[in-house]
């Protein structure tokens, strides 16, 4: 038996190893010039260095299909694809944790160091090959983004948010792990091509401690997509945490994880499994109600936008229902193109709203109300006018990226017969149209009382900032007019490997 | 012989132990108000995990399980660390290290 290792196995993770270099400069800059926080200019090009270095890394080395480590990674074009996502998302919250008053401290360079670390995480989580890689991934992404949480400015909110992250999302892990020693006890394996085999089989022969254990992977999953059981924390942690973390968090965590789960889901062997089949069909349904049900009755505009993000968890559950239970060969590979482009869409329209929050928020520990954005298209044109565009995308308007998005997942759910569950997203879509344009009616058409000499709301003049939202915008309209292209070079990447 | 009496234990045995210690953990983690024992809630629950691997792998006779016990618990070890890092500033701020102090996230 062969153990060494090729320089493969180091291409592939030639992205990490970059972030992870990179990402001790900063906080070494700071050791030596004798604990002094260099400047968060500084900092940040540095973060931006890190960020633009993986990134091209993994452009250059991922993709096709190589495994790395004896197998415990792969390199296809969903990992690619999914890379690009993370490191985009990381990039930008990079940007507007420059910007922010609550992230902005003495501490900014552990902070740059912690998100990267992060990111690192996430890397691990979408090239994982291997359950056991896929939780350590999950934990490494994980313990920074708690860290990251505690360390705003602000001081009640912020801990309280960081520490129920913490207990539950520890409550998750273990969860998570003792499905992945019952998966390992029954199927003999952890990783995902041999078990993808052995899913058939054991599910047919009804081994209830194979089912439990899958149950319980998917529940950990489905923690840290806060799908519906446990979405609870959602709300609290987004409201809590600083909004670039917020905006890190919903985009990159979610993107890694969901990647994951379609990883867990590549075998035809889950139709075998009818109650597998029905819970995760519910699962997908209740996330879509309760996201956008709750989100109608918020009134503070970032755990509107939590609720938003839960609802779009179950959107994207409709494409892993297609994808584990579709009945036609190659569904998988199917589900992870349209579930790809949706994350693609969903992370830049996120991370547009996020932006818009944060330009908002001028003291610490500020609690925005969807109602302060009343009649700011009259002080702020274009950014009212492209956090407008970012909203449209969400409701999932025509021409824009996340009706495209949303088109691809319900179409793939039709093709596949998931009937109901299509006809359900598209009536959720509906439901999520009110909230998504309370804001929008707020900004351009003031009530009878505000007069025209009611005070301008002034936004902060952060650069960055605004070049995320006004990027988002932009992003929005250009690869909602160039859909079709994205989706043939996904598609090309993804089943390229095959 | 004296040991002939014993049941012979089996892998359900180890399983059942690591289930119920699995379920104390969980239980404590949803009922205990303290900070601390929760996290010492969730350490249990990790090192029944372990149990599940070893007790898997010796029963199978495959290595791999119980290299996977070294990743979880470096992985408790890390996670405790930052746990009670926020423990810490919980108690700074707060003065005590009990979550029904957390009332402010709601809605």
């Amino acid at each position: 038996m062969n153990h060494a290792l090729g320089i493969s196995s180091y291409l592939i993770v030639a992205p990490m190893l970059a972030l992870l270099a990179a990402s001790l400069v900063p906080v070494m800059l700071k050791v030596f010039s004798g604990n002094r926080e260099p400047h968060p200019f500084v900092t940040t090009t540095y973060g931006f260095i890190a960020v633009a270095t993986a990134l091209g890394l993994a452009i250059t080395f991922l993709g096709g299909s190589k495994f790395g480590f004896h197998n415990a990674l792969v390199s296809d074009g969903l990992s690619l694809w999914a890379s690009v996502i993370v490191l985009v998302s990381g990039g930008f919250s990079i940007f507007m944790m420059h910007d922010h008053v609550e992230t902005q401290t003495k501490l900014f360079s552990e902070k740059v160091f912690l998100l990267l670390g992060s990111l690192i995480g996430m890397l691990i989580v979408v090239l994982s090959n291997d359950l056991i890689v896929t939780f350590l991934g999950i934990e490494t992404m994980s313990l920074c983004l708690y860290v990251l949480i505690a360390m705003s400015r602000e001081t009640i909110l912020s801990k309280e948010a960081a520490f129920k992250y913490f207990i539950l999302g520890s409550f998750a892990s273990a969860i998570f792990l003792y499905g992945i020693a019952l998966i390992y006890g029954t199927a003999g394996t952890t990783q995902f091509p041999g078990l993808m085999e052995q899913v058939g089989p054991l599910l047919e022969s009804r081994n209830h401690l194979f089912l439990i254990g899958i149950v319980f992977v998917v529940l950990g999953f489905a923690f840290k997509v806060s799908v519906f059981p446990f979405h609870f924390w959602t709300p609290d942690v987004y409201q809590g945490a600083p909004t670039p973390v917020t905006a890190f968090m919903a985009t990159a965590v979610k993107a890694a994880t969901f990647v994951a789960i379609l990883r867990l889901f590549q075998s035809t062997g889950y139709q075998h499994s009818l109650p597998l089949k029905e819970v995760i069909s519910w699962l997908a349904a209740l996330t879509m109600l309760v996201g956008n049900a709750a989100a109608i009755m918020q009134a503070n505009f970032k755990r509107m936008l939590a609720y938003s993000s839960v609802a779009h968890s179950g959107y994207l559950m409709v494409g892993v229902v297609a994808a584990g239970f579709g009945d036609s060969q190659g569904v998988a590979s199917a589900a992870g193109i349209v579930v790809l482009f949706y994350l693609l869409a969903y992370s830049i329209m996120t991370l547009g709203s996020f932006a818009f929050v944060a330009l908002l928020e001028k003291s610490v520990g500020q609690a925005l109300q969807v109602d302060d954005v009343r009649g700011l298209a009259r002080s702020h044109p274009v950014l009212a006018g492209c956090m407008a565009i970012v909203l449209f995308s969400l409701a999932g308007v025509p021409p824009l990226l996340g009706f495209f998005g949303k088109f691809g997942l319900f179409s793939l759910a039709i093709e596949q017969n998931f009937y109901w569950l299509a006809i359900w997203g598209v009536l959720n879509s509906v439901i999520s149209v009110y909230y998504y344009l309370r804001p929008i009616v707020l900004m351009y058409m003031q009530g009878e009382d505000s007069s025209a000499n009611a005070p301008l709301i002034e936004m902060n003049k952060h650069i960055m900032t605004r070049f995320t939202l006004f990027g988002s915008a932009v992003l929005i309209i250009i690869m909602g007019m160039f859909s079709s292209p994205i989706l043939a070079a996904l598609k090309a990447a993804i089943l390229g490997r095959s | 012989m004296p040991m002939s009496n014993l049941v012979d234990v089996g892998l359900s045995h180890y399983l059942a132990l690591s289930a119920a210690l699995f379920a104390i953990g969980m239980l404590g983690v949803l009922m205990r108000r303290n900070v601390i024992v929760m996290m010492m809630s969730i350490e249990l629950m990790l090192n029944a995990v372990n149990l599940t691997f070893v007790a898997f792998s010796r029963f199978r006779d495959n290595m791999d399980g119980q290299a996977m016990v070294f990743f979880v618990m470096t992985v408790a070890a890390a996670e405790a660390a930052v746990g009670l890092a926020l423990a810490v500033t919980i108690f700074k701020r707060f003065r005590e290290v009990n979550i029904r102090y957390f009332e402010h996230l709601k809605g």
